[in-house]
């Protein structure tokens, strides 16, 4: 099936071969860098999420794009819809502050005038949940910044099906980048 | 020989007298002997068993690669030309360094967490910025249409060094005219090391692709490099245009 591919490729010699390969992996590459930097700017480590579960209807459905900023200066308030992570549970979860409290940080009897704190203390509940999350937090009383991966500025609806439907059969993420790896071999720009 | 009457009319330019498969004549004894004999290897060999090349003569592309691809060939045999891979390895040095670069990028972003991270995170995404930005302003600027560089060294009374530049581009199709196939050559001729300039010459021809494609797709791989080595041979010459 190959075999005129691979007649070719024999006689153009291996700085061609490195040259196919570089274009291929230079897509993932880029891919790769876009992602990191796009991180950076947001500062945030997940900009773009997947909704999962049906906890924040009517608001996200399950498949849902959720694109998320982590403003290091911006106070969270109520009504804000936050993704945080637990440490020791690895999937981070979509939910709104029901409540946050300011926790002065503690300069020798001096109380910060300004209100953009960093010690915030947050609670969370999804809006189609009966209670709040205070089980969720395995222990813990308040969620503070560090557990915050970001708040959600934006949606796509339907988009993260893909991500899904490849986190459930990972015979399609490996048939997919064997198919580009492919095409990427055998095509020349 | 396969027949190729369906092969769309073409002009050719003229067949060198002493090439054609004739042992080349033996040379007079001075500064033309060096030319006469390149003249000689810069005709197809007759009978030289080829792997077909066939492409989609649909796509312009492919067809160009196809000749890229056959005038690198023709112009590296042994005695002719050496080819001189600096460009191609520039590309290559950039290019994987670039994908290095984000590979580590990417494996300490995943490995330490993110607060920690962030420097060196950014470190790596403008190290990567600036090395693509570098590859694109090499590719289009210094190498920019060159397929070929090529180099020669003869020895006549002295060290000749020749050097030979090709470019390639497609002249895009009207509903008159099929898209075109067109090189250019720059060559330079020098001896001790570069110092003393023996001879310079530029050319530049254009041929449509229904000139060596058939219906099917095949390259005639002999009309083309009786056009190459005639183009090459002209420039080598000093008959530049």
């Amino acid at each position: 099936m190959f075999a005129d591919e691979l007649k070719t490729l024999r006689r153009l010699g291996v700085r061609h071969v490195l040259l196919q390969i570089l274009n291929f992996v230079s897509v993932l590459a880029s891919g790769l860098m876009i992602w990191k930097g796009l991180g950076l700017i947001t500062n945030t480590e997940s900009p773009i999420v997947v909704v999962l579960s049906g906890s924040m209807e009517p608001a996200f459905y399950r498949g849902d794009l959720l694109f998320l900023t982590n403003p290091s200066d911006a106070r969270y308030q109520t009504g804000d819809i936050t993704v945080y992570k637990i440490p020791g549970a690895d999937i981070p979860i979509v939910h709104r502050v029901l409540e946050t409290h300011d926790y002065p940080p503690n300069n020798k009897g001096a109380v910060a005038a300004s209100p953009l704190v960093q010690r915030q203390l947050l609670l969370t509940k999804g809006d189609n949940n009966a209670i709040d999350d205070i089980e969720l937090y395995q222990g813990l009383e308040w969620l503070e910044r560090k557990h915050i991966v970001g708040k959600v500025r934006g949606f796509l609806p339907y988009v993260g099906y893909v991500t899904i439907a490849m986190n459930d059969f990972p015979q399609l993420k490996y048939a997919l980048l064997g198919g580009l790896g492919l095409l990427a071999l055998i095509q020349r720009e | 020989m396969a027949p190729r009457s369906r092969k769309a009319a073409a002009s050719t330019s003229p067949p060198r007298t002493h090439s054609d498969g004739t042992p080349p004549e033996v040379p007079p004894k001075d500064e033309t002997s060096a030319v006469a004999d390149v003249d000689a290897l810069l005709a197809p060999l007759p009978g030289e068993q080829r792997e077909e090349v066939k492409v989609n003569n649909a796509s312009v592309t492919d067809m160009k690669h196809a000749c890229d691809d056959a005038l690198k060939r023709f112009l590296s045999r042994p005695d002719l030309f050496k080819q001189i891979h600096t460009h191609t390895d520039v590309r290559l040095a950039l290019g994987w360094l670039s994908v290095l670069v984000a590979g580590a990028t990417g494996l300490y972003g995943w490995k330490v967490p993110f607060e920690q991270s962030k420097p060196a995170v950014w470190a790596g995404v403008i190290a990567y910025i600036v090395l693509t930005i570098a590859q694109t302003l090499y590719s289009y600027f210094i190498e920019g249409d060159i397929v070929f560089v090529g180099k020669r060294k003869t020895f006549d009374k002295r060290i000749v060094t020749e050097r030979i530049t090709i470019t390639s581009r497609t002249t895009p199709s009207s509903p008159s005219t099929p898209p075109g196939y067109a090189l250019g050559l720059t060559f330079v001729r020098s001896a001790a090391g570069g110092k003393t300039l023996l001879g310079k010459g530029r050319a530049s021809e254009e041929r449509p692709f229904t000139a060596f494609f058939d219906e099917r797709g095949v390259l005639d791989q002999e009309a083309f490099e009786r056009w190459v080595g005639a183009v090459v041979g002209q420039v080598m010459d000093g008959k530049a245009q």
